[in-house]
């Protein structure tokens, strides 16, 4: 899902969305580098993301992901998944004593 | 669906494996070279960064392996080793995967066979353009609903003008025998007779020359001919000069303006054709052809516009009913006329082609289907009891891979791969056996007298379910085995000695309910085989009425087609047969001639509605004519019972006189004796002449074999009503008929010089009649030994493997003092439960399924206990035989060696 965001804001190549994932949470939040790749490609399998080679800034050839119709949906319903739930769980902890 | 995605990628990466390397690597160098700069600018020196970068992005072979498995690559990775490790057991235990592949080779190849003739007869569609399109025009007369679909001449050529429904239509005839010799024995060819737009209409293009168009279809037109492939090969060796050549069809010279596409051979299924000649030139044959109203013979097909609704083409047709027939209706008979104008046109799609192979056969490829997957099933347990008795040896080999971090469902799918391996490479040898075996199955359905043409070369929907077959048969025979063996509990497997074979516990239950499957299927095989052959034999041994060995027929016969024959005008016909008739007497080894209208089991019938001269009756609305000499009778051998036979005093001067069945004596006068009475046809035109019948003659077969009641009369060739011609001579002879042919050629052309004859033995006749039957028979016999034999082979195994694994018990139990005979009973006790669940399993299913047999049955009924009580007699018999062989050997175990074994 956070893959998804990061690349709804633009086209990124694999090191640029880790790059962005970390620079939009604030640098709170390091993705493991091993685990990228294979969920950018089983994104790409599943038809959410599609990749096309290009220039990087440094005139070096790199592998542009962007967001496909699918995945669009895709992340607009997980999102949707996840707040419903953060909500619920917010509920839950807020719960005071006596509301039981 | 996003599974279909994920399949479709991953074949995509298994096609272009290459390129995804390359860019997997490409990508991954540039992540950490990008990292490397990212670090360099912040100040780390090169050397450091990349070491950093390195061990960041982790064991960069561990997570390309990754990459590669969420790509799905790991699938096929995984297919392809097991596929090489199946093998390699394969070739360690040879004779397993010798007998599992010819067993699979046999079993799918024969299940192939028979769908490529339901394929063909049952399911394919016509190979002409658009078969969706076509449909069959008929008549429906109201309100008796007397469905005809043939028209004449003159309806065809008014519908073809009036209608606006169809972008083109076709009228066609045939399959008809065009006679290429001209005169002396007939060489007949399959001929069609064609209008002008039946190839334009069906989209066929010449593969030679041109076909025909409308203007070759106009009154008076050259007589053209167009072939078939197979005939351009056989007759002109595919010699472009053929085309343009000449062809003489019954004396009529004809020529040939080119050639059809291999593939297309009419549109019947199940018949091919040689020749075809258009309408027009059926003319010179017979004027009545083209001009009678009376002659329906036209098959009419149109092509549907696109865009028109079948409902539509419905009310059209409705509409257009009344003014077509109109135009057809003969000009002087209102009775006629009123038929012809409450006569509606209807329509039917066609895209399969008229079939009377469908109906006439596809019950019993149904039935063979069946049969065929049964065997199959009990071939695949036997597969399936051995797979699993040979896994047990491999028990530490799957401990070994599940400690090592297999999963379950891993190891399932190895184990299955295995079986379906074994299947694939039987059903690919299957494939050749199939193609063999549905010939010669083609070969037997065709008699002399109606010639079946089925085209069985594979096409994609039967290599299509061939491997299917093959996949479903290999999945269902190997998920029992995997699903066991890889329940295997680790420890118990490691600590298992050897002596018992790798060391499951040798309960085996299994085995023997698979076994018990298998008899139970075989019985089923059984009885339904015995049904169909005790029916074979029984049509064998009926009485025909009269003797039908050494009898052969000489016939004159003209197609109806083929007008009145100019070689003896029909004054003079009677003194020429009966000239024919004195001179075929004399002939060395001819016992006695009769001339006849037709002969049993013979080309021609006729049948008409009859009153005899009492009030009521019960008898069906068609009785069957023959018009024969005084000499016929005996010349049959059919015994005259009462009064008396025909003689030379009955002629066209003398009263008219019947001789009847028995049968119908019975149905029309119930006990009084029926000499001196008197009956009269009823055709549609009406009551005819009363004709006194003179005698009784004993049942005989009129049609074919099978019939069961024969309601015949007899009236002399004399008396012969209109439109009939006793054209077939009967020969009874001392020796074997066939020798006598061409000296009845020879005799026959002194008289009458250029007379077409064909020739044919009664026996040859029943032969033919008979040969469905002998079919079936033949091959459900076999499949019902054959699964016999495969239950019997896996009773055998699961017994015997048993014994093997209970010597240690006998051994003990020998040793204790039981005598070897309690060990036999023991042994022959399994044996006895398992026949009876299987047995009694069977005669369940025999009793609830074989209902669907009746029709094809003939003298029995389906639940035949003689055949039922036989069937399971043989079963129990080579059962207890197949189960005797490894209880002797348990009983003779020597226990010391028994057990010294542990």
């Amino acid at each position: 899902m956070l893959i998804l965001k990061a690349i709804s804001l633009g086209p990124l190549h694999g090191y640029g969305v880790l790059l962005r994932i970390q620079q939009i949470s604030g640098e709170r939040l390091k993705i493991e580098q091993g685990s990228l790749y294979p969920a950018l490609y089983r994104l790409e399998a599943q038809g959410w993301i599609a990749g096309d080679w290009g220039e990087s800034e440094n005139n070096r050839r790199a592998k542009y992901y962007r967001l496909t119709a699918a995945g669009k949906k895709r992340l607009e319903a997980e999102t949707t998944k996840w707040n419903e739930m953060a909500d619920v769980i917010a509920g839950i902890l807020a719960a005071a004593r006596g509301q039981a | 669906m996003t599974w279909l995605r994920r399949l479709r990628s991953s074949i995509r990466s298994v096609v272009h494996r290459r390129d995804f390397e390359q860019q997997m690597n490409d990508e991954l160098r540039f992540h950490i070279e990008s990292y490397v700069e990212d670090l360099v600018r912040g100040g780390m020196p090169r050397e450091q960064a990349v070491r950093q970068a390195r061990i960041e992005f982790g064991a960069l072979e561990a997570k390309k392996e990754d990459c590669r498995s969420s790509v799905g690559l790991r699938l096929w990775e995984e297919l392809r080793s097991d596929v090489r490790y199946s093998v390699r057991l394969f070739r360690k235990s040879p004779g397993f995967a010798v007998v599992a592949i010819t067993t699979l080779a046999l079993g799918i190849g024969a299940n192939t066979a028979i769908f490529s003739l339901i394929d063909a007869v049952m399911l394919r569609l016509l190979p002409v353009q658009k078969p969706q399109e076509l449909y069959t025009l008929m008549v429906d007369e109201e309100p008796r609903h007397w469905i005809n679909d043939t028209f004449t001449n003159t309806l065809w050529e008014s519908l073809r003008d009036r209608q606006d429904v169809f972008s083109s239509m076709l009228a066609w005839n045939g399959p008809e025998e065009f006679d290429l010799a001209q005169g002396g024995a007939v060489q007949n060819v399959g001929g069609l007779f064609v209008s002008g737009g039946y190839f334009t209409t069906l989209g066929i293009a010449p593969a030679a020359g041109r076909l025909f168009s409308a203007a070759d279809d106009q009154r008076g037109c050259a007589p053209l001919a167009v072939l078939s492939y197979g005939f351009w090969q056989s007759h002109f060796g595919g010699a472009p000069s053929a085309i343009g050549s000449s062809v003489s069809l019954r004396g009529h010279p004809f020529q040939i303006i080119g050639v059809v596409p291999s593939r297309f051979h009419g549109i019947a299924v199940g018949k091919d054709f040689d020749i075809a000649i258009p309408l027009c030139a059926s003319a010179p044959f017979d004027a009545r052809n083209l001009d009678s109203r009376g002659r329906w013979w036209l098959a009419v097909i149109g092509r549907l516009k696109p865009g028109i609704a079948f409902d539509q083409l419905k009310a059209r047709l409705e509409v257009l009913s009344k003014p077509v027939m109109t135009d057809g209706m003969p000009p002087d008979n209102p009775a006629e006329q009123r038929h012809f104008l409450a006569t509606k046109l209807v329509a039917v799609p066609v895209s399969q082609g008229p079939s009377h192979l469908r109906e006439n056969f596809g019950r019993p490829l149904t039935i063979l289907m069946l049969m065929v997957a049964l065997v199959l099933l009990i071939a695949c347990a036997n597969i399936t009891s051995l797979m699993l008795a040979k896994n047990t040896m491999r028990a530490k080999e799957i401990a070994i891979r599940k400690a090592l971090g297999a999963t379950r469902p891993r190891i399932v799918r190895q184990l299955v791969t295995e079986s379906v391996l074994l299947s694939l490479l039987g059903a690919g040898i299957g494939v050749f056996f199939a193609r063999w075996g549905s010939a010669v199955i083609v070969r037997n359905l065709s008699t002399g007298r109606d010639p079946v043409f089925v085209d069985v070369s594979l096409n994609a929907r039967v290599l299509a379910f061939t491997a299917a077959a093959a996949v479903l048969t290999g999945i269902v025979m190997g998920v029992l085995p995997a699903m066991r063996s890889s329940g295997i509990a680790l420890i118990e497997a490691m600590k298992a000695n050897d002596a018992a074979g790798g060391g499951l516990p040798s309960r085996f239950k299994l085995g023997r309910w698979i076994v018990a499957g298998q008899v139970a299927l075989s019985l089923v095989l059984l009885i339904g085989g015995g049904l169909l052959v005790r029916t074979f034999v029984k049509l064998l041994q009926t009485d025909f009425g009269f003797d039908p060995h050494h009898v052969l027929v000489v016939s004159a016969k003209r197609p109806w087609w083929a007008g009145d024959d100019a070689k003896i005008p029909a004054e003079q016909r009677t003194v020429v047969y009966n000239e024919i008739a004195e001179r075929l007497r004399q002939l060395p080894g001819v016992t006695s001639v009769s001339r006849s209208f037709t002969e049993p089991m013979g080309d021609d019938n006729w049948g008409d509605g009859i009153q005899p001269d009492t009030a009521s009756h019960t008898l069906p609305d068609q009785i069957w004519f023959n018009f024969v000499t005084p000499e016929y009778f005996a010349t049959m051998r059919t015994p005259v019972f009462a009064g008396r036979n025909f003689s030379n005093d009955d002629t066209r001067a003398s009263p008219p006189v019947a001789v009847i069945s028995e049968s119908l004596a019975r149905r029309m006068f119930a006990g009084v004796n029926p000499i001196g009475r008197r009956l009269r046809r009823s055709d549609y035109h009406g009551p005819q002449a009363w004709l006194t019948i003179v005698g009784v003659v004993k049942d005989s077969k009129y049609l074919n074999v099978q019939e069961e009641t024969q309601l015949i009369v007899f009236a002399p060739v004399a008396q012969a009503f209109e439109g009939v011609e006793a054209d077939d001579f009967e020969l009874r002879t001392a020796v074997a008929p066939e020798t006598l042919i061409s000296p009845a050629l020879v005799t026959v052309e002194k008289v009458s010089p250029g007379l077409s004859l064909t020739f044919r033995t009664i026996a040859e006749r029943v032969d033919d009649d008979l040969a469905q039957q002998r079919l079936m028979a033949t091959l459900a016999g076999f499949f019902g030994g054959l699964a016999l034999v495969l239950a019997m082979i896996g009773l055998y195994g699961v017994i015997s493997y048993t014994v093997t694994q209970r010597k240690v018990e006998f051994g003990i139990r020998m040793a204790l003092g039981a005598q070897p005979d309690s060990i036999l009973r023991l042994v022959m006790r399994d044996v006895a439960l398992v026949l009876a669940i299987g047995i009694l399993a069977g005669l369940v299913v025999s009793l609830a399924s074989v209902r669907i047999l009746q029709q094809m049955l003939f003298g029995l009924a389906a639940r035949d206990p003689i055949t039922i009580v036989v069937s399971a007699a043989l079963l129990t018999a080579t059962a207890l035989v197949a189960g005797y062989l490894p209880a002797r050997r348990a009983s003779r175990v020597n226990p010391l060696a028994a057990l010294r074994y542990e």
